[in-house]
């Protein structure tokens, strides 16, 4: 396996920021077939790769990248299944085009053939395929959460500006923003419906997901990145892997992101080594800009009560921002809802198509620093800022990308020393 | 009216017995604090001669009239005391006011009132029956006899912020004392010593500290939340000597019309504190805690006001008593069982959302057959319920 050092992948990164400002990104997708490539082959990747396909005609998937032999083949299997629902799939995957190992992403990315690039790894990779796959000219979506860190955060908010510079478009994985329910909803509140926002609240609250039990002779760096979830290098905790949905749904109805946070949060129930060292679960106070307070409140323990969701609270009324509107102006939702998975890879390659591309990086980077800021004020127990956030550099990934001795991070004490 | 002497006698006579012994004396003319009563001697002759100390005339203290020992509280009620302070840790309060009551004295109890569904239901009990015999019973909850609090909530009772359509109300703090286990020391009595770390004993620090910033939402609501829903855990003061509490909770408080009320507290060492409450209202934020000073309580909006009389946040404490005293000279019996036992049950129920993580209903809390005392108060073994698991309790 090919080792790959975080400064070399840093170093291409920053080639490609020199390099922006030359000509746009020419291509004619308007009368090509868009070919796909998928990086990233679990469960996510699979559905987001047949998601882009049945989105839009003319759009065939041609390559795909994994770290794992294992993966990729379920995932190639899976989707070149003639029998599957709903039809066989425009699938086209030669051996000469499914990569694994480290750099089986910059592998894909020199295939020329490919317009659209679909990265659905664990998040802790995003920062890094994002700024490969900009610097290679490729579209992209790319999966939620799209860091980690603020330094991987920071590292999308460049690549989007260099993207939209050289007319690339980019979609997140935040699907709410695609959801006619949603998107109904919002306009109301942004027009007044439930008078000038007071408060909001929002929550991912849930039992246990997943784990692989640990093999034989597995690596640490292959064993945390099959059980990425309950690493923080490649989860970013569960507050920024999963509730970012969330964070991003308030700070849409919000217009903004907020500009501290302070929180609780732990690690009560779901403690055995198998889950790594993230909390199971938190809850922070957001505050926005004019002394907006958002609730946010999320955790994934077996046997408690789940509420997955968002209410915005204004003067006059208050919204579940998923399809109604209670007080003055109560409304509901009623009309057509397609499934938002499909819409966000219809609205992106329509917008490529149109040659007014989408670019959605700087929002869901925003989103994504959110939760991490939450993360930061749970872990620390301290206030945190947003310009504070911005400010730190330091990045959570490993210092080379290589299966061997990989150490786990002890669990996070808020109040006793800095991160 | 004032030439009677009021007999006073002290049960609980650790550092909050002892000073609100002291506030009682500067609350008023001819009061008589008579007769002490604690479970350890050490405690009581402690909180003896600090009273000493102060040289006050109303310090009549005599050998006869002081108590130890788990029966110290019934023994002080045939000591000729009119009223009676309850300052133990509050798992014993619904049992030792009860027997206050029964025996016709006033009383002044600490907050929080009980720890347990139970003990909130046995106060509410011993309320009527104070109210059926007109005796006066005032609780610790001090902000309620702080001026510039009883300003902002009168406003906002009138409607300066027009509707309360969210909160935010937080104790966020380093922690409190732990007390270490001496060698030869029973179970009971190393758990009361170090009482705080009991759920049986202080309710948790959600009951017994963040109650005081819980008792002005639910006065500013005007009444107790419909349901709660909360996260809470162990994170930072993990170990056996912090017995089986928390150090952090958080609430998600629910009021008809869909308005919720964030609660957060902490007690997490070297992470910075907070107290306040804070009101959202559609026109206008209300805030008793002040911002600019502690005590200036503040109104924001188009009614804008800041409290400027004097500063009371110290002095609400000997208030209290001076509004108990004048009560029971006038004959005019103020009773506030009700409004601290719906304020402690409100903590409760938070703690409990916390606890089980499931979303706790206060129509569930007011039948809820939660008890935490122990089977029988004797120095001996008495295990500790292990810490509580989300989900698994």
């Amino acid at each position: 396996m090919k080792r790959l050092s975080r400064r070399q992948l840093l170093a291409a990164a920053g080639s490609a920021a020199a390099t922006a400002a030359l000509a746009p990104y020419v291509h004619a997708w308007g009368h090509d077939k868009l070919k796909v490539g998928l990086i990233g082959c679990g469960g996510r990747g699979t559905g987001a790769a047949e998601d882009c396909l049945r989105s839009s005609p003319d759009v065939e998937l041609v390559a795909i990248a994994d770290l794992f032999p294992d993966r990729l083949a379920g995932c190639r299997k899976n989707l070149t299944d003639p029998n599957r629902d709903g039809g066989p799939l425009a699938v086209k995957l030669d051996d000469d085009h499914c990569f694994t190992g480290f750099d089986a992403y910059q592998k894909l990315l020199a295939l020329d053939e490919i317009g659209l690039v679909l990265l659905a790894t664990p998040p802790g990779f995003r920062p890094i395929h994002f700024a490969a796959a900009i610097e290679a000219g490729k579209h992209v979506f790319f999966e939620k959460p799209v860091a980690v860190d603020a330094w991987g955060a920071k590292k999308v908010i460049q690549f989007g500006e260099i993207a939209a510079k050289r007319g690339l478009g980019v979609v997140a994985g935040t699907q709410r923003r695609h959801q006619n329910s949603y998107l109904e909803t919002m306009k109301r509140i942004h027009d007044g419906a439930i008078g000038e926002i007071v408060s909001a609240r929002c929550g991912w609250n849930q039992g246990a997901l997943w784990v692989h039990e640990r093999k034989k002779n597995e690596s640490d760096m292959e064993w945390q990145v099959r059980n990425w979830l309950y690493f923080c290098w490649l989860s970013g905790d569960h507050i920024v892997e999963q509730h970012v949905h969330n964070l991003d749904v308030c700070n849409w109805a919000l217009k903004g992101h907020p500009v501290k946070a302070v929180g609780v949060g732990g690690r009560q129930v779901r403690t055995e080594p198998k889950y790594g060292h993230i909390f199971d679960h938190f809850t922070i106070d957001y505050e926005y800009a004019g002394g907006v307070h958002m609730t946010s409140m999320c955790r994934q323990q077996n046997g408690t009560d789940g509420w997955v969701g968002e209410q915005i609270i204004g003067t006059t009324g208050a919204s579940d921002p998923g399809g109604s509107i209670s007080g003055s102006s109560s409304w509901r939702f009623k009309g057509e809802n397609p499934n938002p998975y499909v819409v966000e890879h219809r609205d992106l390659i329509v917008s490529i198509r149109d040659g007014k591309p989408l670019n959605e990086a700087g929002q869901v980077a925003e989103s994504t620093l959110t939760a991490i800021m939450g993360r930061e004020a749970a872990y620390t127990g301290r206030i945190v800022s947003w310009d504070s956030l911005l400010k730190a550099d330091a990045s959570l990934a490993p210092k080379s990308y290589e299966f061997g001795p990989l150490e786990v991070p002890a669990v996070p004490v808020p109040g006793r020393k800095a991160r | 009216m004032n030439d009677t002497p009021i007999k006073i006698g002290l049960v609980g006579c650790g550092g909050r017995g002892t000073g609100a012994a002291e506030n009682c004396l500067q609350s008023a003319k001819n009061i008589e604090i008579v007769a002490l009563a604690d479970m350890f001697p050490d405690r009581l002759n402690g909180c003896r001669k600090y009273l000493a100390d102060t040289k006050h005339a109303g310090v009549k203290i005599e050998d006869k009239n002081c108590f130890t020992g788990f029966d110290a509280y019934q023994r002080i009620l045939d000591t000729g005391v009119e009223l009676v302070l309850f300052a133990t840790p509050p798992g014993f309060r619904p049992m030792h006011v009860e027997a206050a009551v029964d025996a016709g004295k006033h009383v002044f109890m600490e907050k929080p009132v009980a720890v347990d569904p139970v003990g909130c239901r046995k106060i509410l009990e011993i309320g009527k029956k104070a109210e059926q015999k007109k005796l006066t019973v005032v609780a610790g909850t001090q902000y309620r006899h702080q001026e510039g609090f009883m300003q902002c909530m009168k406003r906002v009772h009138d409607g300066a912020i027009g509707d309360v359509r969210a909160g935010r109300i937080y104790y966020n703090g380093g922690g409190a004392w732990h007390y270490d286990r001496k060698p030869a020391e029973s179970d009971m009595e190393f758990q009361i010593r170090n009482w705080y770390y009991y759920d049986w004993l202080s309710g948790d620090f959600i009951v017994e500290q963040h109650i005081h910033t819980i008792d002005v939402m639910v006065w500013a609501m005007k009444g107790p939340p419909m349901r709660a829903t909360a996260t809470g855990g162990r994170t930072q003061r993990v170990g056996p000597k912090y017995g089986n509490i928390y150090d952090h909770f958080a609430v998600d408080y629910e009021y008809p019309g869909g308005v919720h009320i964030l609660s957060m507290n902490r007690h997490w060492d070297g992470a910075p504190g907070h107290v306040g409450a804070y009101f959202h209202g559609s026109k206008g934020m209300a805030m008793p805690y002040g911002v600019k000073k502690e005590w200036a309580s503040e109104i924001t909006g188009p009614n804008a006001w800041t409290y400027a009389g004097p500063a009371t946040l110290g002095s609400a404490y000997v208030t209290e008593h001076a509004d108990l005293i004048a009560s029971i000279r006038s004959g005019a019996a103020v009773n506030e069982s009700k409004q601290v036992a719906d304020s402690t049950l409100t903590a409760i129920m938070g703690r409990q959302a916390a606890y089980t993580g499931k979303t706790v209903t206060w129509d569930e809390m007011t039948k809820s057959l939660i008890d935490y005392s122990p089977d029988e108060y004797v120095f001996g073994p008495l295990p500790e319920r292990p810490v509580p698991m989300p989900g698994k309790v």
